[in-house]
């Protein structure tokens, strides 16, 4: 064992640490930690997270390590802490409809739980199932049906978090209405691990949706997909999730790939009848597909797990109403890569909230391709934020996403920002050097 | 509580103030700063120093630069609706207003998207998003009086947010100015921020972080249907039933109110009486709204859910005005209290669902127990409870009772896997009672990032955080 991962592990136990090639799995954009440990509770992660604070031990802390290859390229990863052994499902109260799991818990585990007593927590973060709720919660992972149901910030109670110098801290609680002090909660959501490791989660739970409906409408281009899209969205109906979704090149079957909108209604069935009558009259056509219950779930977990796969996964922001010019702004992305590679380029957008996702099966690399992305995204980046948007790198290649930078820059607000890293992580121990700091 | 004048601004200090804002817009008449000496809870009142209202971002920037430079506390207002006394001015604080901040700056309909001023009245948003089919969804009690400024710095409910959500869920955007004049954009919707979530943890600060001077939200589309429906219960504990076995038939009903019977008799002796039988001890208030096609089938499971429950009568309405003659006794609780009651303390606090009867059962024994009167008007779906404790400034004995029903009160909701305050924040009044739910840890946590906004502790001092161990006694 090297020097490090033996100090670690003369405080666990010995089969809680490992170090050498059975760390190249937990690499984190690349880079490979010393030692993996995988505490059993969150005094364990304390007694882990203070001694690397102590010895100044650059520190990530993960779940099963589904999100290791996304957001900012950390300098170099001293220990990655897995929570792959905290699973358990604490506390369950169906009445109240919350549930209280371990960092580690699965989000399909999670899922099976609750809909044995029919409920489900309203969330579709990409990535599928596999991932852990800790995980979820610490990078905000959302899906279409944030526009109906929100983010994880929005559906969290409460969680444990472990500073990056050891403290325990017990932040919100376990009911919807709270709001006896400041809600650090809320600065733990999206933080990237980069404040401590979350070891346990309270979200809120909802009632299963009485019919799940799923309506597919289809569009010639990319952008009149997105036009139609935004017509269906603004509809004032309780729509759970309006999805415009191109798929790539290379799995159209030949041709221009042609747009889905689906649309998804998780109200009765009746109330679904009527939302499909308006709809069909606002898109000027019926829908190419209906898909009910689990078909309909079905196709959105398809959305969930489009970015498998993807060597660059891109979020591109405008308001709403702009998604057709967003769309239209992914044509710069064409020296990227090789339409033939792969799947080509794929995207999905959250036709309510204005957000792009823009997948890349290969990324091309002749002479000077991290340059030219570099050029590219940046450009693209400043045209977006100059209109009022955003283009976060999600996922890539770590050269890219290290010259370009996961997200954009702060402005007034970084001075804050890094206060508040240095006051859950006093040594910078957990730090990425981009932002989240 | 003892009220000290404090010092008056100097002459100097006062013209650099009205040189910004205008002549007008710097208060320092004893007489005229006597409307700013007490906010919705009135057992607390201290007079500020002086009242500034300023008019734009820029000006709120310079009147805090001037501030800072001089070394006064700032305590931010809206309405003075708030009721937990978080925006008294103590000291030689100055109170920095948004009375005059009331535009709005942007309404988007395509987007669904308002950007207005901190004094907007909660309401007039609505009235405004109307013509478009679109409303502003967080609705607190005191919505056609109170300002959305003052919404973000509580983090406010409102019978609606079992559904719908509180406040934090619609503020996309802020411009906010910390108190050393700095301005800070916060989040912005159709843009995805690096950073910390900084407007999720500055909704609901109280004040304690700086002054949110403009403000962008989300609206939602007008709900097609509407259905209301009241029932009438003989226990409380039946109407509570009522509300777990309707969420448990996976119904989400836009809001599940409860007022029981010492309100029902106190609605019913005053002038709001709204045909309530004052023998009854719970009074349900169910909504329903969304597509209409699927509502009727809703109110038709509810009814047949409070029936089951011992319902002694259930009542629906057929129009708008019948729908808002069930809601009156709801609306009007509170005003009918006022008026059979000289004083009222309305406590808040929120307990898991499940535990809701229970914990009502203590709080009427504590009631019993200090010979007070408490009258329940409670968010039933979402556990958020509001005792009412009716009684008589003038008398101190009265008053202490009262004093230490609240604070049994808050130890039940907690030790029931609760909180001691939903919607109403901490202010002053709860700095008691925050190492009930927080223990020193997580008390320090928020210490640390309350620096980080003001590290020289003058946003509203004395508010939220009780005084740390090792400065114990140092501010009261």
């Amino acid at each position: 064992m090297n020097p490090l991962a033996e100090l670690l592990s003369e405080r666990l136990s010995k089969g809680q640490v490992i170090d050498g090639f059975d760390t190249e799995a937990w690499a984190v954009c690349g880079r490979v930690p010393q030692a993996v440990v995988f505490p059993e509770s969150e005094a364990q992660v304390a007694e882990v997270l203070s001694l690397s604070s102590e010895e100044g031990w650059r520190c990530v802390p993960g779940g099963k390590g589904s999100w290791l290859h996304g957001g900012q390229p950390p300098q170099s990863v001293d220990v990655l802490l897995s929570a792959e052994r905290m699973d358990d499902i604490s506390e369950y109260e169906p009445a109240d409809m919350f549930i209280v799991a371990e960092a580690g818990t699965r989000l399909d585990e999670l899922e099976r739980r609750t809909s044995e007593c029919g409920q489900w927590l309203a969330l579709d973060p990409p990535g599928g199932e596999r991932g852990t709720l800790g995980a979820m919660l610490a990078v905000g992972a959302a899906g279409p049906l944030q526009a109906s149901f929100g983010c994880p910030r929005d559906q969290v109670l409460g969680a444990t978090l472990v500073t990056g110098d050891g403290r325990v801290l017990a932040l919100g609680g376990k009911v919807v209405k709270n709001v006896a002090g400041f809600d650090l909660l809320k600065l733990v959501a999206g933080s990237w691990g980069t404040l401590g490791m979350i070891t346990s989660v309270t979200m809120r739970l909802h009632p299963t949706p009485a019919s799940d409906r799923s309506l597919l409408f289809k569009g010639a281009e990319a952008e009149d997909g997105a036009e139609l899209a935004c017509r269906l969205a603004q509809t004032p109906l309780p729509l759970a999730a309006v999805e415009l979704l191109v798929p790539g090149e290379g799995e159209s079957g030949g041709g221009a790939p042609s747009p889905l909108v689906a649309v998804r209604i998780l109200e009765s069935a009746d109330a679904a009848d009527e939302a499909e009558r308006v709809l069909s009259e606002s898109a000027g056509m019926a829908p190419v597909q209906r898909l009910e219950g689990e078909q309909s779930a079905a196709i959105f977990d398809n959305v969930r797990a489009m970015e498998d796969g993807a060597e660059l996964v891109l979020r591109l922001s405008l308001l709403p109403s702009r998604l057709p010019e967003l769309v239209e702004m992914t044509s710069r992305l064409s020296d990227l890569y090789d339409p033939n590679e792969g799947w080509g380029m794929r995207l999905a957008a959250h036709a309510h909230t204005g957000v792009l996702r823009v997948m890349i099966a290969v990324v091309s690399r002749p002479d000077g391709w991290v340059d030219r992305a570099k050029t590219v995204l940046g450009v693209l980046r400043r045209s977006l934020e100059a209109e009022g948007g955003s283009l976060v790198v999600s996922q890539g290649p770590p050269e890219i996403v290290s010259a370009v930078s996961a997200w954009g820059e702060l402005g007034p607000a970084a001075l804050l920002t890094a206060g508040i890293q240095a006051a859950f992580d006093p040594a910078g121990i957990l730090a990425r050097g981009g932002s989240p700091q | 509580m003892e009220n000290i004048l404090p010092e008056p601004l100097t002459k100097e200090l006062g013209d650099r103030l009205r040189g910004v804002v205008g002549d007008s817009w710097v208060i320092v008449d004893a007489d005229r700063l006597l409307a700013y000496e007490s906010d919705g809870l009135t057992a607390y009142r201290r007079t500020p120093r002086a009242v500034v209202l300023p008019r734009t971002t820029d000006e709120v920037s310079r009147v805090l630069s001037i501030l800072s430079q001089e070394g006064v506390p700032v305590v931010p207002r809206g309405a003075g609706t708030g009721l937990s006394g978080g925006a008294l001015a103590d000291g030689d604080a100055v109170v920095v207003g948004t009375a005059r901040m009331t535009d709005m700056l942007a309404l988007d309909p395509a987007n669904r998207l308002a950007r207005v001023q901190p004094g907007m009245i909660n309401v007039d948003l609505t009235k405004a998003a109307e013509p478009f089919g679109l409303y502003y969804a967080p609705d607190p009690s005191s919505q056609s009086a109170c300002t959305l400024g003052g919404n973000i710095a509580e983090n406010s409910g409102g019978p609606h947010c079992l559904k719908y959500g509180v406040t934090s869920r619609y503020v996309t955007g802020l411009t906010v100015v910390t108190y050393d004049g700095k301005i800070v954009e916060m989040g912005g919707f159709g843009r995805e921020s690096g950073g910390y979530d900084l407007l999720g943890v500055f909704v609901g600060s109280e004040g304690c972080f700086g002054i949110a001077t403009e403000i962008e939200v989300r609206l939602l589309p007008k709900p097609e249907g509407v259905r209301t429906l009241l029932a009438i219960f003989d226990r409380l504990g039946d109407a509570g039933s009522a509300v777990t076995e309707i969420m448990a038939e996976g119904l989400l009903p836009a809001a599940l109110e409860i007022i029981d019977g010492p309100t029902i008799r106190a609605v019913e002796a005053s002038v709001f009486a709204a045909g309530f039988p004052t023998d009854a001890e719970a009074a349900l208030v169910v909504e329903f709204d969304g597509i209409e096609a699927g509502l009727e089938a809703d109110v038709e499971r509810a009814v047949a859910r409070c029936r089951e429950a011992g319902a002694r009568e259930v009542r629906t309405a057929d129009s708008e005005e019948e729908r808002l003659a069930l809601w009156q006794g709801r609306k009007k609780a509170f005003g009918a209290m006022g008026q059979i009651a000289s004083d009222l303390l309305v406590q808040d606090a929120t307990v898991p669902r499940s535990q809701l009867t229970d914990v009502l059962e203590r709080i009427s024994e504590i009631g019993v127990r200090h010979d007070l009167t408490i009258a329940n008007v409670f968010h039933a779906g979402d556990g958020n409870l509001h005792p009412n404790l009716l009684f008589d400034r003038s008398d101190p004995e009265e008053v202490a009772r009262v004093e230490r029903a609240s604070t049994e009160i808050m130890a039940v909701c907690v030790e029931a896997g609760g909180t001691i305050t939903g919607e109403h924040g901490v202010g002053l009044d709860k700095r008691r009672y925050m190492s009930l739910v927080h223990g020193p840890d997580e008390l320090d946590a928020m210490r640390r990032i309350k620096a980080v906004f003001d590290p020289l502790g003058r946003m509203n001092p004395g508010k939220v955080l009780p005084d740390a161990p090792d400065s114990a006694g140092a501010a009261t």
